[in-house]
């Protein structure tokens, strides 16, 4: 109806518990069809954050927009347009999986011609298939935790948001979990998905915000924020040969104007020596710089740009605003 | 002007078919786990064969007490009942009562756990960030906590409808019986379901239940008696004047006082000590030793030979089971919408507003005042005084 709007926009979110400030005028967009994730510690105000969209807590100030409606003068309308998974949350025991699904789909009024196929096709997309019948109590932690993201599918919504659903999660689940995620992205859904636990979500979001202590440090997409925390490209240069032909190596490096600065030489499992230097410029001034050390004599046996990961661009982030401080 | 009207019309039509059936939803889940498996059904069982065994008992133990003295005085009876009635009055008065406390017991226990177990097992958020307004998930709740007492009740009345082969207490009785015991359970569940919503803990919102069914029934009755006994002694704590009564409606909110009343009232003239223990209770009756007959609101005091000793007393109060009955209704409609309050997180009341026509969303919201650089905020209006 109103595509122009972003799915979430915040303005200002302050929330206040007493003398603690939880979230300290959070700015966020995510645009349809994003999958976006809030990273920060535990403590950060990503769950408060969450509840506020939810409705289920109400700001001490500022604004928050889903789909462009205000969470606080229409918070039905709100929402039926969200399905929101907790951190923390139970499961009614005593109840049958697709009973359970069917509750929630009846509060959300879901009408009674369409529960029984849109129940099949949850069950499916989250593979309970064979649990259809079970009670929820002896479903497995991973099962439950899917029978939760499928509860907030009942009632078709634009908006998901997951506060850390892959907590307590195994490997093999949280795999499971990732793999749903995205195909709930290929579905159309925008995700807002909160994780303290950085690797899992850095290669499903498109956008990240970095949060902590109530502020919000960085927004944009993992390469925006990548380049903003650093000009230069991180190469890392395997070598071979003696102690004195790795030092001549490291010494041709510096005398390249393109090489900021050589930081760190460590020996590789395989026996060569890895050289780690940052460099500015395009990748084909890399292949160029590639060419020039093989040509003087260089036995280079790896060449490669490391991409950071989310964990990385955290600690960047976090370490660079501490600095800005204490500064 | 019709067009706005009508449609106004048919929204405020559509959120009452949307609030039924999210009350219908809660009801339907809590009845799937409730009434699973064997455990309603034996509770159900025992429940009547503990009825069953009460009336044969009263009979086995009333029937020959009653034969042989048949035709001659027997207790409060003065001689006017035979002993079919006495039999069907005394099988109706401890069926009734027995009932009642039953009631007393399973109403609150029913609900004094549904919002906080919720609570402890962290499914309330769930529930609440559906588009069901809290309302419906209270009235839910209570209807379903009830639906199961409104059953225990209503499959015992064919067994209290023995009583009508031996006289001594008509439809009309049992019809009473039925408001009171329905009121009772209502009132209670509601009391349940308020501590419920109130506290965190079940345990503690069982405890505090509990308590206030103690204080209904014991306590108003014995803040009753001892009002008229404190308050008119002098210092030397000899009575003064004539006794003063505490107020009647301390007893209004009392359900054996109601039940008292409807077997009491079973015939004319009242039946047994029970009816002078309540005139006494009213003060209606001079303390002389005697009974008190009494119909509706006319009471005759009478000595122990069964004259009588004063003319008829107009008490004013008449029967009392109507009065309970509706004041019961009463407290657990407004303890019904305090729940409502409580389930809602601090904060967030609006959710309690009316629904009404939401305001058109224009185009572009987000161009009404630009966003502060340093993120200062802009204090959005709140509806409700922030949380200290």
């Amino acid at each position: 109806m109103t595509p122009m709007h972003p799915v979430v926009e915040t303005r200002g979110l302050v929330k206040r518990y007493g003398d603690q400030l939880a979230v300290a005028g959070v700015d966020l967009v995510v645009g349809a069809g994003e999958i976006y994730g809030l990273v920060g510690p535990n403590g950060a105000g990503k769950t408060t954050t969450m509840k506020i969209l939810a409705t289920l807590l109400a700001p001490t100030a500022g604004e928050a927009y889903v789909t462009g409606i205000p969470i606080g003068s229409d918070p039905i309308e709100v929402r039926r347009r969200i399905g929101y998974m907790p951190d923390f949350y139970g499961v009614y025991d005593d109840l049958r999986v697709w009973e359970y699904l069917d509750f929630f789909a009846r509060c959300y009024g879901v009408p009674a011609n369409r529960r029984a196929p849109m129940i099949g096709e949850l069950i499916e997309i989250v593979g309970l298939t064979e649990k259809r019948d079970a009670y929820v109590e002896s479903l497995s932690r991973g099962m439950r935790q899917r029978l939760c993201l499928a509860h907030t599918l009942v009632h078709d919504p634009a908006l998901l948001i997951l506060d850390e659903p892959a907590s307590g999660l195994d490997p093999r689940a949280r795999v499971e979990m990732r793999e749903i995620l995205r195909e709930l992205r290929s579905m159309g859904k925008t995700i807002l998905v909160s994780s303290h636990i950085l690797p899992e979500l850095g290669e499903l979001c498109t956008g990240v915000a970095i949060i902590d202590r109530g502020r919000l440090l960085r927004s944009g997409s993992i390469h925006e924020i990548e380049r903003s925390l650093r000009a230069s490209a991180l190469l890392r240069i395997d070598v071979l040969g003696d102690e004195a032909s790795v030092l001549a190596a490291r010494e041709w490096l510096g005398t390249d104007s393109r090489i900021a600065d050589v930081l760190e030489t460590k020996p590789t499992s395989d026996g060569a020596v890895r050289i780690e230097a940052s460099f500015d410029g395009p990748p084909d001034a890399q292949a160029d710089l590639l060419r020039a050390m093989v040509g003087a004599g260089h036995r280079v046996v790896g060449f490669s740009q490391a991409t950071s990961d989310l964990e990385e661009i955290f600690l960047k982030v976090t370490g660079q605003i501490d600095e800005e401080a204490a500064a | 002007m019709t067009a706005p009207s009508a449609t106004f019309g048919a929204t405020r039509r559509a959120a009452v078919r949307e609030f039924g059936s999210a009350v219908v939803t809660i009801m339907v889940k809590e009845l799937r786990s409730r009434m699973r498996g064997r455990r309603a059904f034996i509770v159900l069982t025992v429940y009547l064969a503990i009825l069953a065994l009460i009336t044969y008992g009263v009979y086995v133990v009333v029937a020959p007490n009653a034969r042989g003295f048949n035709g001659g005085g027997f207790g409060g009876f003065g001689g006017q009942s035979n002993a079919s009635a006495l039999i069907g009055q005394s099988i109706f008065t401890l069926l009734s009562i027995f009932q009642l406390i039953l009631v007393c017991f399973i109403a609150p226990a029913f609900t004094a756990g549904q919002i906080s177990l919720e609570r402890e097992k962290q499914t309330l958020d769930l529930l609440i960030s559906t588009p069901m307004r809290p309302g419906a998930i209270v009235i839910g709740k209570l209807a379903a906590a009830l639906a199961f007492v409104v059953l225990m009740i209503v499959a015992a009345v064919p067994i209290t409808a023995i009583v009508l082969m031996y006289g001594g207490a008509s439809i009309e009785d049992i019809v009473r019986q039925q408001v009171v015991l329905l009121a009772t359970a209502l009132a209670l569940g509601a009391i349940g379901l308020f501590f419920s919503a109130l506290l965190k803990r079940t345990q503690a919102a069982t405890v505090l239940t509990y308590i206030t069914v103690l204080a209904l029934t014991l306590g108003t009755a014995m803040l009753f008696i001892f009002w008229s006994v404190v308050v008119n002694q002098d210092e030397g704590g000899f009575g003064i004047g004539p006794p003063e009564r505490a107020p009647e409606q301390l007893m209004y909110v009392n359900p054996m006082v109601g039940m008292l009343d409807v077997v009491a009232n079973t015939e004319p003239g009242g039946f047994g000590g029970i009816n002078s223990m309540l005139a006494q209770l009213r003060g209606d009756a001079p303390d002389m030793g005697g009974e008190v007959i009494c119909e509706g609101n006319q009471c005759r005091p009478v000595d122990q030979f069964g004259n009588p000793v004063n003319d008829v007393i107009e008490t004013g109060s008449g029967y009392w089971w109507p009065r309970v009955s509706l004041s019961f209704v009463v407290v657990a409609a407004l303890l019904t919408l305090a729940s409502m309050r409580l389930v809602v997180p601090a904060g967030m009341r609006w959710a309690l507003r009316r629904p009404r026509r939401r305001p058109p969303i224009s185009d572009q919201p987000l161009a009404v005042g630009a966003p502060n650089a340093e993120g200062a905020p802009t204090i959005q209006e709140m509806r409700e005084e922030p949380e200290s």
